[in-house]
């Protein structure tokens, strides 16, 4: 018997297997997860190699200078020239600030200069100052710049009120706020905010893509057969219980192909770039709930989509469960605020958020192990529970044609033995 | 060969929420017998095939294999085309076929060689490797056929196998009933087309709102409603046609006449007879056409508005 459960299982994967929609899961979404993962890391740890030449506009004819000089002292390469070279532009006379600008935009944009600032002409009372430049992306220009002057300003305004200078630059600080997480022994890990955050997110995705598309896919298929009555054919030839076994077996076939496979990129990723978005233990213990969660929405999807006849009800019902499965998604940013949250733990075990849940907390915090060993055996027993109910509504949900039952009628599919 | 028919419906019943589709509907089929299931549109032949290839649960009623009730060994002893044709469309032909092969308890390698076999039969051997899709609707229907028969099965049910297919494949798909016919198989086929039906089935059953009104084999239903009488057509004087032995009635046409047989008449001594006075250019038995039966008796039972959409 469990031959023909093979037998659909390996037509399942094999024909899934080369459709455009998981091809494209396969490869995109790692792609999309590795480019989060990496461009902010590029913008913001990759320092400068050579010098930028970067212009200004001043009209006061105060800051200018000052500026230069900062800036140039401040910042330096790793080779110990400076960063910035700060070349105050001329404002012709009479003060024509458009043709300062025209003539600038031209400098940068034949890259003779990296951007330009603009300084107001109110000077110190004006606090809008603009940078333009073809790379704004490169925020660090901005953050140093607006610093750099703000100290500039506060000088100048004590110095005007006759506050010593030296003062002045003692009341300066610089402060840089480094965040670092706290791991369960209470060592340091090497993880900020924006890691932690990224690397929730990015698991949360994975999970909710990677059930998605093979759950589109599930119930794409079991549309297919019953519109052109396979299922007919497949219900003579197989009993429905070994088809079902088949197409969760073929399904989950799908799924550690994806795993696996974005396992490999993230292990690539982490060996070529250095970007290591997680631990082992958290790799393997997140790896357990993605199975978990995988299994159990695969008896969702089937149940969810054996009743229905018509790809318009397949999109609705889908997008129900899209709703189910990011809603931890939107609560990433408070669970990153208060990880300990006793609203997190409830809806931690509620069993179609639990592998969602726990995709999110474990890379910000990992969960008790008591929550973690109960939520398993829960899971365990609830795609148990979800596959018994499936196989229900499936045996008569894919042999209903025309109008698709009601909710109703299917809960009574589901009580009936 | 087994003494139990290969196929046994008993009583069969099945509701649906607001009709009875089947109602005691019973028939057996013998091995190396064609049956036709015939009826009008909405009969009940379709509900009557899901139930005996256990797809449906009837309500009430028996169908047994070999005597034997359905088991999941039987599953592989059957083959089934359903009515509304359709296949994995993305899916390469060979491996469509192989999958049902497989399906049906076929060895891979077995089934290999037959798939091969019956694509070269049908002429698609060319387009084993393209999309289903690729093909015309006429080429996937056979392709589907094949699907229902590769694993040589003793019982093979075909709903509506004919439409949709153009005069050559009909033949095509004729011929491969009448080697199955041959090699023991039992055939059961439904149709509303009554000259199919007719040329093909060994033994029917007519079915009509869920219930048989008619049943048995060809021959014996057509004797049951025969009209016997005869048609002959000649050079010379026919008018002692009249006085032969066995003739109740005849009625004469200039060099023709229709000849109504008492029911012991034999008609090769009415043949004799009429070769030694006449030059006889055609001799011919009118039976009554399924055709005629099928409206006598659907249309007879009261007036049912979907035989005449059946039959035309």
């Amino acid at each position: 018997m469990m031959k023909k459960a093979l037998a659909v299982a390996k037509w399942e994967y094999l024909e899934k297997v080369k459709a455009k929609a998981f091809l494209i899961g396969l490869f995109l979404t790692p792609l999309i997860m590795v480019g989060m993962g990496v461009i902010p890391g590029l913008l913001a740890g990759q320092a400068d190699k050579t010098t930028k030449v970067i212009g200004v506009i001043d009209p006061t004819g105060e800051l200018a200078v000052p500026l230069a000089k900062a800036m140039q002292e401040k910042y330096l390469l790793a080779s110990g020239e400076p960063n910035y070279l700060v070349r105050p532009l001329t404002v012709g006379k009479p003060n024509n600030m458009d043709l300062a600008i025209e003539e600038a935009s031209k400098l940068a944009v034949t890259d003779e200069i990296e951007g330009y600032c603009i300084l107001g002409s109110g000077g110190l009372a004006d606090s809008v100052v603009e940078y333009r430049s073809k790379a704004v992306g490169d925020f660090r220009v901005g953050v140093r710049l607006e610093e750099t002057l703000k100290s500039i300003i506060a000088e100048k305004r004590a110095v005007a009120r006759g506050i010593d200078l030296a003062v002045v630059k003692e009341l300066n600080v610089t402060l840089d706020v480094k965040m670092v997480k706290l791991s369960k022994t209470g060592e340091k890990e090497e993880a900020g905010f924006e890691k932690v955050f990224l690397s929730a997110y990015v698991f949360l995705m994975m999970l909710f893509l990677l059930i998605m598309t093979s759950g589109q896919l599930l119930v794409r298929s079991i549309l297919e057969e019953k519109s052109n009555r396979i299922v007919e054919v497949l219900v003579s030839s197989v009993s429905s219980t070994d088809l079902m076994v088949g197409k969760v077996l073929g399904l989950s076939g799908l799924g550690f192909t994806q795993i696996a496979f974005w396992t490999l990129i993230g292990v690539g990723a982490t060996l070529q770039f250095g970007i290591n978005l997680i631990g082992l233990d958290h790799a393997l213990l997140l790896i357990v709930y993605f199975v978990l969660g995988y299994l159990f929405y695969a008896a969702v999807f089937i149940a969810a989509g054996s009743p229905l006849s018509t790809e318009q009800e397949a999109q609705q019902v889908t997008s129900y469960l899209v709703i189910l499965l990011i809603i931890p998604i939107v609560l990433a940013m408070p669970a990153m605020k208060d990880p300990e949250a006793p609203w997190l733990k409830v809806l931690t075990f509620v069993p179609f958020l639990t592998p969602t849940m726990m995709a999110l907390r474990i890379p910000i915090q990992t969960p008790a192990t008591w929550e973690i060993l109960s939520t398993i055996v829960l899971m365990i027993v609830s795609i148990y529970g979800a596959m018994v109910v499936a196989g229900r509504i499936f045996r008569i949900g894919i042999l209903s044609t025309g109008k698709s039952p009601k909710i109703k009628e299917i809960f009574r599919w589901a009580r009936q033995g | 060969m087994s003494m139990n028919p290969v196929l046994a419906a008993r009583d069969l019943r099945k509701e649906f929420a607001t009709v009875v589709a089947v109602d005691g509907v019973s028939f057996e089929i013998q091995a190396g017998e064609i049956f036709g299931l015939l009826g009008p549109n909405g009969a009940g032949k379709t509900t009557t095939i899901r139930i005996i290839l256990n797809i449906l649960e009837p309500d009430g009623g028996t169908v047994m294999f070999d005597g034997k009730p359905f088991s999941s060994a039987v599953r592989d002893r059957i083959g089934y085309l359903p009515e509304e044709r359709g296949l994995y469309r993305k899916s390469k032909l060979l491996d469509t076929i192989l999958y049902f092969a497989e399906l049906r308890g076929m060895k891979r390698t077995v089934a290999r060689s037959e798939a091969l076999k019956w694509l070269e039969r049908a002429g698609l051997s060319a387009y084993r490797d393209r999309k289903v899709e690729e093909l015309s609707k006429g080429n996937q229907q056979k392709v589907q056929f094949i699907t229902s028969i590769i694993h040589n099965p003793a019982l093979v049910v075909l709903d509506e196998p004919f439409s949709g297919l153009d005069p050559v494949n009909q033949i095509l798909l004729m011929d491969i009933f009448k080697e199955m016919k041959q090699s023991g198989k039992a055939i059961v086929f439904s149709t509303h087309q009554m000259d199919q039906a007719e040329k093909l089935s060994d033994a029917l059953c007519l079915i009509n709102r869920g219930k048989v009104v008619l049943g048995g084999t060809v021959r014996d239903v057509k004797k049951r409603y025969g009209t016997n009488s005869v048609h002959v057509e000649f050079d010379g004087d026919g008018e002692f046609m009249r006085s032969l032995p066995g003739v109740q009635r005849a009625i004469m046409y200039e060099n023709a006449a229709e000849l109504e047989l008492a029911p012991d008449a034999r008609t090769q001594d009415l043949l004799g007879a009429m070769n030694t006075r006449v030059e006889l250019r055609k001799f011919e038995l009118l039976e009554p056409s399924l055709q005629s039966i099928f409206i006598q008796t659907v249309a007879g039972a009261e007036s049912v508005p979907a035989a005449g959409k059946a039959v035309a």
